[in-house]
């Protein structure tokens, strides 16, 4: 009787206290290799001592989004409960969705916490009207530019595409440096491509695809118009056919040799572009949000990467307390102070200690404000392979017919698109 | 004699069940899931059986044929060069010289540098403003530099170029061992009666090579169908589409965009064509064999 009665105590007990049956919990984390690699570990085990009896394992993936793509969907395939938190690109979360492999998190996210966060990074996480990710950090294209050079021959900071077009032929003939060209971005067949390309295509006004009637765009009159720019006017005339095997490092390296007048890129390369130490243009760049086709009409690409937990994790509430306290205000303010990563709280931006010492991030607050995501859709990676395909096509073959290959795409991409149309 | 028979099933059984296991079950489910209509990310389509869908499909996938089209064009290019420079090699490998030991050694270099290193290397080599490819070609006039890895019409030339340099040793080293089974006394003879040093190659080492010549035709070409690593690590696929082989297409179309049904009927068909040609050149190989032996 007495031990009946002592299980039964045992039982209420734990039950009533379940941060004692959480005791000797295993978290496992999927993560990259990241920046600053010592404030991530302060963090994590500033979070072991506020949970007693916690472990986080972290799994460290390569650092490229397709590679750590593979493995997560590997993992999810598998139904691995060795996986609790991960991290998310930002076209990932629709899919993982659909797929029902990430968590719906609205009743630990909630509207009003949702509120302090940069909305854009916010809803790149949303879809079919739950919350899947906690954003970590946002990144959004930016226009680089040798403010040397600039001054030299008194020229503004270009506020259209045909303005940067003619500063950079300007420069080029007056500099008379055949090893300098005018523009460097990432034209390579990838997703960077994408990125690029949706950033001139929206600036015209177009799209890669309407997702209100989930038809593709790309062959309508903005986006044809924006293409045939890119092709007859930045990669014809000012940067050379070699930005058509350039992904971000090749891109920024021809930069900060001083060998590029202009520069796309996401803003981890301010930093970069002015470390005397790799850069031989430092403290001699200026950064402002990307042109458009018109004046004001510009248009950034959002990236950046979330926090999500898997829909196998045995312990989802533990898993929401460490997402909780990874993207709180504390951690990111120190990760955006050890990296210059930017950070997706809105208040870390009016912070004093953030302004003295990375000063540029406020500057870059109405970029980050105005960023577009990519469409949100479970089909994102095909989709996105069509689109690599077809603007590396037109662009790298300048005789190629224009609107035809625009015509195959859109066929292709709307075959796609069908298996999501009607749902 | 039953009992002998029994220790003999039970000492294959280990052998057969790893084979079975790592070798025949993956492929034969692959050509299961050919059949179905399979998108991991779109879950309520479900598992659906479609038949020859996927390989109609396949047929009429004008990215698909060029994939096909660009493979066969690798393989063609890539497996006579890479035997050619291989008999050269191997040639002078089974000459007696200084050293000789240590160059049999440096030559395997390439070959056994991991791949994602070596396409690494390639990849800085071709770069159009540093790369060293275009310092050798044009020296210091930098207007003339050129992209190989951008223009469409070069970049499936440049990876066959990181192809023949990496592999030309593994086919150097099967052609040495076959080099180093002719006896020295045909030679002898053949130098006996006369014949010089391009007759005795001709009609003495060209014939009794021949059946390492079509072992490392055999390797080569099934290895080089399969080509992967190269274009994942130097183009991903582009510019223009132009690298994207079979193998990198069927792997973008399973494991990046989740079509299991269509991506595995890209592997079937990759693994049906290895298939056929192995069978063509083990029928050569026997044949030439059965020559051998009998003259």
């Amino acid at each position: 009787m007495i031990l009946v009665r002592a299980v039964i105590a045992i039982l209420a007990f734990s039950l009533l206290f379940p941060t004692i049956r959480a005791s000797a919990q295993i978290l496992h984390f999927v993560t990259w290799k990241p920046e600053a690699a010592e404030v991530w570990d302060q963090a994590i085990n500033a979070f072991e001592r506020g949970n007693a009896g916690v472990k986080v394992v972290r799994e460290v993936a390569p650092q490229s989004s397709t590679q750590i793509h593979d493995l997560l969907v590997q993992k999810f395939k598998n139904r691995d409960p060795r996986l609790d938190v991960f991290f998310m690109d930002t076209v990932w979360p629709a899919e993982f969705a659909s797929a029902g492999w990430a968590l719906p998190l609205n009743r630990y996210f909630t509207a009003a916490e949702q509120q302090k966060f940069l909305p854009a990074p916010v809803s790149a996480n949303r879809y079919r009207g739950q919350t899947f990710g906690v954003p970590v950090f946002i990144d959004t294209g930016l226009l680089y530019y040798r403010k040397d050079l600039l001054a030299k021959y008194a020229i503004a900071p270009p506020r259209t595409w045909m303005e940067l077009v003619a500063a950079a032929k300007t420069v080029l003939a007056r500099e008379n440096d055949r090893q300098l060209a005018g523009f460097s971005g990432q034209f390579k067949q990838y997703e960077g491509l994408v990125c690029n390309m949706m950033e001139y295509i929206g600036s015209n006004g177009g799209a890669l695809w309407d997702e209100k009637r989930q038809i593709s765009a790309v062959n309508q009159p903005a986006a044809l118009d924006a293409v045939r720019f890119v092709r007859d006017r930045i990669i014809g005339e000012i940067s050379g056919r070699g930005v058509l095997a350039y992904e971000e490092p090749e891109s920024l390296a021809l930069f900060t040799q001083g060998r590029a007048v202009f520069h796309r890129n996401w803003p981890y390369a301010w930093a970069v572009a002015n470390d005397p130490a790799g850069s031989k243009i430092a403290g001699r760049v200026g950064m402002s949000p990307l042109p458009g086709f018109t004046v004001g009409s510009g248009v950034a690409a959002l990236g950046g990467w979330h926090l999500g937990i898997s829909r196998y994790s045995r312990n989802p509430d533990l898993a929401w307390r460490f997402v909780a306290f990874m993207t709180g205000p504390d951690v990111q303010k120190r990760i955006a102070l050890a990296t210059g990563r930017a950070p997706t709280r809105v208040a870390i931006y009016d912070d004093n200690e953030i302004a003295a010492k990375i000063p540029q991030l406020k500057s870059l607050l109405a970029s980050f404000k105005r960023a577009v995501p990519r469409p949100t859709t479970p089909v994102y990676v095909p989709l996105s392979n069509i689109l690599q395909r077809y603007f590396s096509s037109v662009l790298a073959l300048p005789d190629t017919n224009l609107k035809e290959q625009a015509e195959l795409a859109a066929r292709d991409m709307n075959r796609l698109l069908d298996f999501v149309r009607d749902r | 004699m039953k009992s002998s028979h029994r220790l003999a099933l039970s000492l294959l059984l280990p052998s057969f069940a790893f084979v079975a296991l790592f070798s025949i079950y993956p492929i034969v489910d692959s050509f299961r899931l050919s059949f179905y209509r399979l998108i991991l990310t779109l879950p309520w389509l479900g598992q659906k059986l479609v038949g020859w869908e996927n390989y109609a499909d396949l047929l009429n996938d004008p990215v698909a044929r060029h994939s096909l089209l660009t493979t066969l064009i690798f393989v063609a290019v890539t497996i006579p060069l890479e035997l050619l420079f291989g008999v050269g090699m191997a040639l002078v490998l089974n000459e007696s010289f200084r050293g000789r030991a240590l160059m049999r050694a440096v030559i395997l270099i390439p070959w056994a540098i991991p791949t994602v290193v070596s396409a690494q290397t390639w990849r800085f080599l071709f770069n159009d403003r540093y790369g060293l490819m275009n310092f050798v070609l044009f020296g210091a006039d930098t207007a003339s530099y050129i992209a190989p890895l951008a223009e469409p019409h070069l970049a499936l030339m440049a990876i066959m170029v990181a192809e023949v340099w990496k592999t030309t040793p593994f086919a150097a080293l099967i052609l040495l061992a076959g080099l180093q089974a002719i006896p020295d006394d045909l030679y002898e003879a053949a130098s006996a009666d006369g014949a010089g040093s391009w007759q005795r190659f001709r009609h003495v080492t060209l014939p009794l090579l021949m059946p390492a010549l079509l072992l490392a035709l055999l390797f080569r070409t099934i290895d080089a169908l399969r080509v992967f690593d190269l274009v994942f690590i130097m183009t991903q696929g582009g510019p223009a589409d132009r690298t994207n082989v079979l193998q990198f297409y069927g792997y973008k179309k399973t494991f990046t965009e989740g079509m299991v049904g269509y991506g595995s009927a890209i592997a079937v068909v990759v693994f049906l064509i290895a298939l056929v040609l192995s069978i063509i050149y083990l029928r050569f190989l026997r044949t030439d064999r059965t020559q051998v032996s009998g003259s």
